[in-house]
């Protein structure tokens, strides 16, 4: 097991060496082809002095010369990028020359806190409706729940968050501070866009519309995990030891319910970045997704660069803790 | 093991040690599909006796397994529900006992042991788990406590390196040590009664004659009854001391072994007998009972079996054949069983 979990590291690690000089690679060229970036550090329409302009490149690291050859992989900026890393130096911005892990520090916080809610409500809802439907198979209420969460997973997510901010949102607000106040969790919690004062209250929202994404597949997976389990022949044997219904429920049926759970998790996990990134746009959240999409628009390529291997970082890990909960779960599952 | 001695009216209140171990007596099973009702047990009534083997005998949807569920208190409701019939258990009807005092008897007084041991263990668990479970749920024993008798259990059923084997899960055993797994588990809290389900249908014949020398073995040290559920004649004859012969959902003959194999008062009986292959009859045909199992959402008018009945004749078709005993102790449902029973047809 640990030489797995060895070699599992080394591949990621691996894994995100590719990332990186992919994502090196795309910004070297989006400096051949799109021009110099350094113009925006001085606005980006003015035409600054050549000689404060070279200062400025060679702050950045822009002054190699590869950067003028269109489809040079710039081999040598690489390096000294991986090399600033590795020191912990993770650069700064041309827009403001902000400090990148400065704000990594606000913006991944807003972002694990979408994710929270958002894993959060798909857990729940699908756990409940994925039960509900098994002990009703085959009757009204296991296709309602099928015809509603394919439904709600059809709408496409920005769909439901622009109906949200644009039509549900306001009057729902204006509805709850009448009755609350303004400064209540329920005056703040329908707020149609994200208020620093409530980092956690006004994400609750954009996050179990997030959670929504993956609904009708995790309910599915959940259905017929527990379907094959209360009808196996363990739980008959359960039934003949002479066990109590919550024990076998809990001991015999959950944890055999979990593996494609945590599966779907998993894979669900990649879909819900996307969402994240539209979501934290709509709902104007400061999160990885949103800094991500505006470094491309302004050219940090700096940003983009460590904003992707985060999100890279991220799939990777969950990946691995994945693999590792099916071997903690299950006892025929081993890594060699 | 002086600490495990107990009396069974500490768990089931009202019993009378002189009634028989088990007595069923017409039970009657349906099953609710399509809101139809279709019998699968038509009045099932056998008794069992501390210290003896029934051997209950019949073809698959027979009602074997779907009796022995019922008894056990473990059949899916729905779609099947028992609508007649005792079960009595020391003179007490147990199908009358609220839901506690069923779970109380299950695994303490009666036991089953099933087909498949593979999916009939929970993957996920140790075997020691599995089986110590039993005691801290019943006997609130501790971990440890639980652990050693599991141990103890395994070395009973004769598995080497009990100690260590504990912690294996079910997919690290083979077919046959899975089996002793299973019914170890199965003896775990010393029930009264143990129910084995075709125990030895999934494994292959050399292994089968051990579990079925295991489960007599430790059946007459510890005086169980023991009903044995199979289609397996060969077993019958070597283990059974009574045979319950099952048809559509009914017991068609019972009587004792011996008498069963020599004078068979049914003719489904008789007809299964000369079904096994013999091997000092070389070259002849096999005999077979033409036609198959009656469909129990539709079954034949009269006698369920006349159809296929090499002794048939048109009052078979009309009426229920009553249960009549052409001799002591052997009673048969058959218009004919007398002649059949003397070999006049």
């Amino acid at each position: 097991m640990g030489r797995y979990v060895i070699r599992r590291l080394l591949q990621a690690l691996l894994t995100l060496g590719i990332v990186l000089f992919l994502l090196h690679y795309l910004m070297a060229l989006s400096v051949q082809v799109r021009g110099n970036p350094a113009l925006l550090f001085f606005g980006g329409d003015r035409t600054p002095d050549p000689a404060m302009l070279a200062q400025v490149e060679r702050l950045y690291g822009l002054d190699n010369p590869c950067y003028e050859r269109t489809g040079d992989p710039c081999l040598a900026p690489f390096v000294d990028r991986l090399q600033n890393f590795v020191r912990g130096d993770l650069g700064t911005t041309l827009n403001g020359n902000r400090d990148v892990a400065e704000l990594l520090s606000i913006y991944i916080p807003n972002t694990l806190r979408l994710f929270a809610f958002s894993v959060i409500t798909l857990v729940a809802v699908s756990m409940v409706l994925g039960t509900w439907a098994a002990r009703h198979r085959g009757r009204f209420i296991d296709h309602t729940v099928r015809g509603t969460t394919i439904l709600a997973d059809s709408i496409p997510v920005f769909l439901i968050l622009l109906t949200y901010v644009y039509i549900v949102a306001v009057p729902l607000t204006r509805w709850a501070r009448d009755i609350w106040g303004t400064e209540s969790f329920m005056g703040q919690v329908f707020r149609p866009s994200y208020n620093p004062d409530y980092p956690w209250t006004t994400i609750i929202v954009p996050g179990i519309i997030v959670g929504t994404v993956g609904l009708a597949t995790m309910t599915r997976l959940i259905r017929a995990a527990q379907l094959e389990n209360l009808g196996s022949d363990f739980v008959r044997t359960a039934k003949a030891k002479g066990l109590k219904p919550l024990r076998i429920t809990v001991v015999h049926v959950i944890r055999n319910s979990m593996i494609p759970i945590i599966t779907g998790i998993g894979f669900l996990f990649a879909f819900m970045l996307s969402g994240a990134v539209l979501t934290e746009g709509v709902m104007g959240i400061p999160g990885m997704g949103r800094m991500i999409f505006q470094a491309v628009q302004r050219q940090e390529g700096n940003l983009v660069i460590v904003g992707l291997t985060v999100s890279a970082f991220v799939v990777v890990v969950v990946s691995l803790v994945v693999d590792l909960l099916y071997a903690a779960l299950d006892p025929r599952i081993r890594y060699e | 093991m002086a600490e495990t001695m107990r009396v069974i009216g500490d768990t089931l209140p009202g019993v009378d040690r002189n009634a028989p171990l088990l007595e069923v007596d017409s039970l009657r099973v349906e099953f609710q599909v399509r809101g139809e009702r279709i019998p699968a047990v038509r009045g099932a009534s056998f008794t069992l006796e501390q210290g003896r083997t029934l051997a209950i005998v019949g073809e698959s949807g027979s009602g074997k397994s779907v009796t022995s569920q019922a008894i056990m208190g473990i059949l899916d409701t729905p779609p099947g529900h028992i609508t007649g019939g005792r079960v009595l258990l020391h003179g007490v009807d147990i199908l009358e006992q609220d839901e506690e005092t069923r779970r109380t008897v299950r695994g303490n007084h009666i036991a089953i042991v099933f087909q498949d041991a593979l999916s009939a263990l929970n993957p996920l668990w140790s075997v020691g788990f599995q089986i110590g479970e039993l005691f801290r749920v019943h006997r609130g024993a501790s971990r440890r406590e639980a652990k050693r008798r599991a141990i103890e259990l395994l070395d009973l059923v004769g598995i080497p390196d009990a100690k260590n084997r504990i912690g294996h899960y079910p997919h690290q055993f083979s077919g046959g040590m899975r089996q002793r797994v299973m019914i170890a588990m199965a003896l775990a809290l010393e029930p009264e009664v143990l129910i084995a389900d075709e125990p030895t249908t999934a494994l292959d014949v050399t292994v089968q004659a051990q579990i079925m020398r295991l489960l007599k073995r430790i059946q007459a040290e510890r005086h169980m009854g023991l009903i044995l559920i199979t289609h397996d004649l060969g077993v019958v004859a070597d283990v059974a001391d009574d045979v319950a012969v099952m048809y559509a959902g009914e017991v068609v003959e019972r009587a004792d072994i011996y008498d069963t194999f020599k004078r068979p008062a049914h003719p489904y009986t008789k007809a299964l007998l000369r079904a096994i292959p013999r091997v000092d009859a070389v070259g002849g045909e096999l005999e077979v009972i033409r036609g198959l199992p009656p469909n129990p959402a539709a079954l034949p008018s009269g006698c369920p079996f006349h159809p296929r009945c090499f002794a048939a004749e048109d009052v078979c078709a009309d009426e229920v054949p009553p249960w009549i005993e052409p001799a002591e102790g052997h009673g048969s449902r058959c218009h004919f069983a007398e002649e059949v029973y003397t070999d006049e047809r």
